[in-house]
């Protein structure tokens, strides 16, 4: 029941906001549908603690630990999101970036598309979570594509529409292939009896079965799925969209795409690797996994090195982190999968508070280059100086912030495991963007005042910063004994019990 | 005889490989073709012929959901989707494409090659009777999707790569059902409504593309690097 | 053995006396599209006539190959039609090959043809070579592969066994392959044999001639042998298509009535070929030269998805 009522919460936010006509209308839709699913997700957190698995409607809907996981993540990142962005779009509208030439009516409009799209895009994520089907897990993050790629859009410069297209684009092909890769699943199920009836794609029969299905097809289907919701998750060498594509969406967006919209992606991957790995054995898919997520880890020590945009940094050390995600998914083992989930977690925390942060800097000094910024942020912004640097540090694997702890156990399990080239490449790749990511943001955020004006009162982004940012601290040192049931829950799931 | 000819299972069969390689041949055309409005044209064909090797598979082998996605297909891709891209050209008042990046004869034979990998690969994957209707429809699905995404590559102009994206998608249609004679119903409703709302999210692109760089050169948007 | 020589006889006066007539049918059918009057369907013989009767020009240039390609053209080209099955699935001649033979016969007439465009020195005579070996060089593959996949689906490179396996299996054509090489073959027939949109040998423009350009120093009796020569080619390459792919009506053995039987259905097939010869001329334009490998290549690679496709099965 809480299933539905999530999702038609989400329904109902974006219907509200597409038939609004005032903007505080609007806002106010947003705030509170968000904060309705927000409480859902809790409820629905605590039933999946009490019964383990929730399911609806004959098995169409079906939410475990993994699930409730990523909807309570996708819930917070959203609500957050939604506070940030109130005062984020108004500051776009008083300064003139939503488009000079544009009338009142055609602003209103444009933004009502934002309160409507972002609604819609976590109503797909939420039911791509909790779908049991995978033909309609797919139609769910296809449909997710497509509700953001006029996200990306949302300035109308020929960069976002550039970023926009190639989203677009190389999301389409990826998720053809994904779209091939669960029709061969489907294919290697088919075999099964009874399973001309929907049950057939359903991930939970499947689960129970998947030692008897065909082999040769599963291969084949692990490598178009790892390929497709890879592309979707920005592993390399499918990673091009994402420096674009994040550079050029309005922060709250952004902020959705690279936690939650990661997550969602890594989930689909994640209920596939589940199915490859009863079927065929965990070597075959750990050791492509590995090969995907090092590749990603390798792939972004370079451009983070040599960035002059702190937009897209923050974009190439998303695609480091859900290569170490991958990676944490093809090592495996109890360490591996608790490493995974805690690192999913605390990433989402992470990354959204270094885009809202990020959002801030480019709000007042109307530029995402580093160049043209020179540094002193913390003086010019305190509030938003300290915690980009604190989340910053988070991000690269700082202790004693939670990302250390997570990142520990997957090395842990890396050498434990004997993938030792694994663990060193890891320490390497680690090393590397740590480097980065201090020259660069440390040096905006620390060093003498430059000449810009003073900062004026921001409560609605400084807010929800604040809010984040307290999050992101207690956790290093405190999480709630449900969370990390629910968290050792998801990654029992992986494990495959 | 006719009558014997509507109930034979072999002449089902070969019905079906008739179509099927109707559709590659349609398919290899759109790598030849130069013409915008005749890619369209081109498609909407390939689409009428796939919602026919559908029904003619939901007729011999007595399956009748398949008519219910050979319906749908003819709707989605057969009327809509061409009427808004044609729409769209006739806004756009587009003249012909230019040259892809690759030759037009050595496209053909590339596609030529891209047949082979796909009739290969599928001859791999094949466990006769399982779906009963012979390799010529699963090695046509691939070849398609290999064909297809190599005219996106080859392409510049932003709706040709749409369009080639949509001819992917035919393939893996044909693919589904000649493997399992479809997916499950709702699978299919998903699969082509997204289609449906992919080609009109990607046809206001292509549209705001033409607007802001004057062109829907795609190689023109380059400005974002590094 | 008396049998054979009127078999013999049949084809090869069938061959000699059909050919103006599908060529002046096709030109009749073409004009009554455009609305105008055209020639007379008979046309075709009253200019072969009028060219026999003529004296000829010979340029002083020219060597021995321009005075020998009419007589190697006309020859080889006849020859090539006595081994096809035209009334009956027995082809009257069963050279070395069959197939085979038919090709390099056809592909001799054409190297000649060409040699003699370059003899007499010229720019036209040079300039139509060139443009007919462009085309050939893809079209002439295209063709051999067409044919060997019909050769490999009838197990024979015979032309008579070939025709044979194609009346004996009913629904063969719908196999892909077969549907491959008759595509392939319908656009080979279109490139050799100069119709819209690959030649208009209607135009004398330097723009547009291919066929005409090499044979423009022909005259009188040479240039009747030439002429003719071209249509026997346009009628054996229908028939091969029409007898390789439809073989309706086509007997397998010869007798007084199934040849009979066998002519009528062979020119009502002609018929409906010519038919559709003239609905794409008038309805496309000529293609650009340099657009014109494009078309080959197509037929080419339809030519070879045809032979691949016969090994896949």
């Amino acid at each position: 029941m809480l299933l539905i009522v999530l999702l038609l919460i989400s329904a109902a936010t974006a219907a509200a906001s597409f038939f609004a006509r005032r903007r505080t209308v609007m806002e106010a839709a947003n705030l509170v549908g968000f904060a309705g699913v927000f409480a859902v997700a809790v409820f629905l957190v605590a039933q999946v603690l009490a019964h383990g698995t929730v399911s609806l409607g004959n098995g169409f809907f079906y939410a475990d630990s993994l699930s409730a996981l990523v909807i309570l993540l996708t819930a917070s990142v959203a609500l957050v999101c939604s506070t940030y962005s109130i005062g984020y779009l108004r500051d776009d509208e008083r300064s003139g970036a939503l488009g000079d030439d544009l009338s009142d009516a055609e602003q209103i409009a444009q933004l009502r598309m934002y309160y409507t799209l972002t609604p819609l895009f976590v109503f797909f994520m939420m039911f791509l979570s909790m779908a049991n089907n995978l033909g309609v897990m797919w139609a769910a993050i296809e449909a997710t594509t497509l509700a953001s790629i006029f996200l990306v859009n949302f300035y109308g410069r020929v960069t976002s529409l550039e970023a926009a297209w190639k989203y677009a684009i190389i999301g389409g092909v990826g998720l053809s292939m994904a779209l091939f890769g669960t029709i061969i699943a489907y294919y290697a199920g088919h075999s099964l009896a009874g399973s001309d009836a929907i049950s057939g794609l359903n991930w939970s029969v499947l689960a129970q079965h998947a030692a008897q299905l065909d082999k040769t097809s599963m291969r084949l289907a692990f490598i178009l799925i790892l390929l497709g919701y890879g592309t979707k998750a920005g592993l390399a060498p499918m990673h091009t969209w994402k420096p674009d594509a994040y550079s050029q969406a309005p922060i709250p967006s952004t902020a959705i795409l690279s936690s939650a919209m990661l997550n969602c992606a890594l989930y689909g991957l994640i209920r596939f690797y589940i199915l490859a790995g009863r079927c065929l054995g965990v070597e075959y898919p750990s050791h492509l996994l590995l090969l995907f997520g090092l590749l990603s880890m390798g792939v972004s020590v370079p451009f983070v090195l040599a960035q002059k945009n702190y937009r897209r940094l923050l974009a190439y050390s998303s695609i480091e982190h859900s290569g170490i995600m991958v990676t944490a998914l093809g090592l495996g083992g109890p360490l591996g999968t608790l490493g995974l989930m805690l690192h999913m977690t605390y990433h989402t925390i992470a990354k959204s508070l270094l885009f809202l942060c990020a959002g801030n800097v480019q709000q007042h000094y109307r530029t995402d280059m580093f160049g043209e910024i020179k540094g002193g942020v913390m003086r010019v912004m305190p509030l938003t100086g300290v915690v980009f640097l604190m989340a910053m540090l988070a991000v690269v694997g700082m202790p004693p912030f939670s990302l250390f702890q997570s990142e520990f156990l997957i090395l842990r399990a890396a050498f434990d495991g004997g993938h030792v080239l694994t663990g060193v490449l890891f320490i390497l790749f680690g090393t590397g963007i740590f480097a980065g990511m201090l020259i660069h943001i440390g040096g905006m955020i620390l060093g003498p005042r430059g000449d810009t004006a003073a900062v004026e009162r921001r409560p609605w982004r400084n807010g929800s910063l604040l809010a984040l940012a307290a999050a992101l601290v207690v956790i290093a040192f405190w999480i709630p004994a449900p969370l990390f049931q629910l968290i050792s829950g998801a990654a029992q799931v992986v494990r495959g019990q | 005889m006719l009558m014997r000819l509507l109930f034979d299972l072999q002449f089902g069969d070969r019905i079906v490989t008739l179509l099927a390689a109707l559709v590659l041949v349609l398919q290899i055309a759109m790598v030849a073709q130069g013409w915008i409005v005749a890619h369209i044209r081109i498609f909407a064909a390939q689409s009428f012929f796939l919602s026919m090797i559908a029904a003619t598979i939901a007729w011999y082998n007595h399956a009748p959901h398949i008519y219910i996605a050979a319906v749908l297909t003819l709707v989605v891709k057969v009327i809509l989707v061409p009427i808004l891209f044609e729409r769209l050209v006739v806004r756009m008042e587009i003249q012909r494409e230019i040259e892809p990046i690759v030759n037009v004869p050595l496209s053909v034979l590339i596609s030529g090659g891209l047949t082979l990998v796909g009739y290969v690969v599928a001859e791999s994957f094949y466990r006769p009777g399982a779906a009963g209707l012979g390799h010529n429809a699963l090695a046509v699905a691939i070849s398609l999707f290999l064909i297809g995404f190599f005219t996106m590559i080859n392409r510049r102009k932003a709706l040709a790569q749409v369009l080639a994206l949509l001819s992917l998608e035919n393939g893996l249609f044909l693919a589904a059902i000649s493997l399992t004679y479809g997916m499950p119903l709702i699978v299919e409703l998903g699969v082509l409504f997204d289609v449906l709302v992919a080609a009109m999210v990607l046809g206001i692109l292509v549209y705001r593309i033409r607007e802001t760089v004057e062109s829907m050169d795609v190689s023109r948007l380059r400005r974002l690097r590094g | 053995m008396i049998e054979r020589l009127i078999e013999s006889g049949a084809q090869l006066f069938l061959l000699l006396a059909l050919a103006p007539l599908v060529t002046g049918f096709i030109r009749k059918l073409k004009a009554k599209l455009q609305t105008r009057r055209g020639p007379g369907i008979v046309q075709p013989y009253r200019d072969l006539g009028k060219l026999f009767r003529k004296s000829m020009v010979i340029p002083e240039t020219a060597s021995w190959i321009f005075t020998a390609t009419p007589w190697i053209l006309f020859f080889s080209t006849v020859l090539a039609g006595m081994m096809i099955p035209m009334v009956t699935a027995e082809a009257p001649l069963g050279l070395f090959g069959g197939a085979l033979a038919v090709i390099y016969l056809l592909g001799l007439g054409r190297f000649f043809l060409a040699l003699s465009g370059l003899d007499t020195g010229t720019s036209f005579g040079g300039l139509g070579s060139s443009r007919e070996m462009t085309i050939s060089a893809l079209a002439e593959p295209a063709l051999m592969l067409a044919i060997f996949t019909v050769a490999i689906g009838a197990g024979s490179t015979s032309m008579s066994e070939i025709a044979r396996t194609a009346i004996e299996q009913h629904w063969r054509f719908f196999a892909p392959a077969q549907m491959f090489a008759f595509a392939a073959l319908a656009l080979v027939l279109i490139a050799e044999t100069g119709h819209i949109p690959v030649d208009n040998p209607a135009t004398h423009l330097e723009l547009t001639m291919i066929h005409e350009a090499m044979i423009l120093e022909y005259s009188g009796p040479y240039l009747a042998l030439v002429e003719w020569a071209a249509s026997i080619k346009q009628l054996v390459l229908m028939t091969l298509l029409i007898n390789c792919f439809w073989p309706l009506g086509l007997q397998p053995a010869w007798s007084g009535f199934g040849a009979l039987w066998g002519i009528g259905w062979l020119l009502a097939k002609l018929l409906f070929l010519s038919c559709a010869i003239v609905l794409l001329e008038t309805t496309n334009a000529k293609m650009r030269l340099f657009r014109i490998p494009e078309l080959l290549a197509v037929a080419f690679t339809l030519g070879s998805l045809a032979l691949v496709s016969t090994f896949l099965f």
